[in-house]
């Protein structure tokens, strides 16, 4: 009678402990899991991409990760967003003088079909020739700006369509977290001082 | 004087500094093209137009014999998105006001272009007005300002 009820309450306290570790794995799991996929989703620019230089080279996420860099994407067909926007970053290559080299600055057309890498090499050279333009499929291009949060869209039909598409400047760090967005309608100081936060840190 | 007349004559084409036509009771100030960058087929326009009479006027289109085709375009940039739509119907004018092509996004695209435009090209054009009628000008191609955007001075 007394080694069936010990036998018992041994059985209830293997049960029970075997419980605990289940349940403590799956917390430890999830947890994981979680703090996984935001450390990814934090990191919206080491997300895999290729494209095309203004020389022809292939470019990935790869080449880009390691320095902090400032993203513009817009199209040649675009009167003043794009080039304000492209005037904008060479002059902040320029008021950077030396510490320029610590900032890669890339124009993305999202309008392929009409913007190929040699038209853009004369294109961006003209603000500043470190500026690096990139383009690429249509597939590529949309997934690359869909995992940046950029949006892009063809509007009107024949050689005279336009595209929507994000007007702000995004700046990331060098392991391709956001570090913040640039605005055409702030001062050049504003800026320039988020320039200087984003390559000093 | 005339040796000074004669100096400021020469001395007028190379600068860059305003010129304004006027067409009844509109003062059409400073019409300018924003150097191009090579490879661009698109250039932007701007100018302003005091309209100095009672009645209210409207720019109706740009037309331009260099540049075969000129748009009356706003660009608006909504939740972040850069947008390009026509000036349905072209640019109001109301009486007694200042109105400028740069004013909230407001620009003539002149597209199609034949060849990248340089700093002290004239890009001869007619302006076309509901009343005014037809106004020929001249848009100075002017290299982009340093400052922050580009819009109109109203001057």
């Amino acid at each position: 009678m007394i080694t069936s009820s010990s036998r018992l309450l041994r059985r209830i306290r293997l049960v029970t402990w075997v419980l605990i570790a289940f349940l403590v794995s799956a917390v430890a799991i999830v947890w994981m899991q979680g703090h996984l996929a935001s450390e990814a989703e934090a990191k919206p620019y080491a997300a895999p991409f290729q494209l095309v230089n203004q020389n022809g080279e292939t470019v990935t996420e790869q080449d880009v990760l390691g320095k902090p860099s400032a993203w513009f994407y817009g199209f040649t067909h675009c009167p003043d967003v794009c080039p304000a926007a492209l005037a904008e970053m060479a002059q902040v290559l320029q008021e950077l003088g030396p510490d320029a080299d610590k900032l890669q600055v890339f124009f993305v057309s999202v309008d392929p079909a009409r913007d190929t890498p040699s038209l853009l090499k004369d294109y961006v050279a003209y603000f500043d020739e470190r500026i690096v333009a990139l383009t690429g499929d249509e597939p590529q291009l949309r997934q690359m700006t869909k995992d940046r949060y950029i949006h892009y869209k063809k509007v009107g039909d024949g050689d005279a369509y336009d595209m929507d598409h994000t007007a702000g400047i995004q700046l990331v760090r060098a392991d391709g977290r956001f570090f913040g967005t640039m605005d055409s309608h702030e001062p050049p100081e504003v800026r320039m001082q988020k320039i200087r936060r984003l390559i000093g840190g | 004087m005339r040796k000074l007349l004669l100096s400021f004559v020469v001395m007028l084409p190379t600068m860059g500094h305003a010129h304004d036509y006027t067409a009844g009771d509109l003062v059409i100030n400073h019409p300018k093209i924003i150097e191009t960058p090579p490879g661009a087929k698109v250039a932007a326009g701007y100018l302003s137009i005091a309209n100095k009479g009672n009645e209210d006027d409207r720019l109706l289109a740009i037309e331009s014999t260099v540049v075969p085709k000129v748009e009356l375009h706003t660009s608006s940039i909504t939740d972040g998105v850069a947008r390009m739509t026509p000036m349905e119907g072209g640019m109001a004018l109301p009486a007694g006001k200042t109105t400028a092509l740069g004013d909230e996004g407001t620009h003539a695209m002149f597209t199609n272009l034949p060849q990248q435009l340089k700093q002290g090209e004239k890009v001869e054009a007619v302006l076309v007005f509901e009343k005014a009628g037809r106004v020929p000008v001249v848009f100075n191609v002017e290299k982009r300002s340093a400052q922050k955007s580009e819009s109109h001075d109203h001057e």
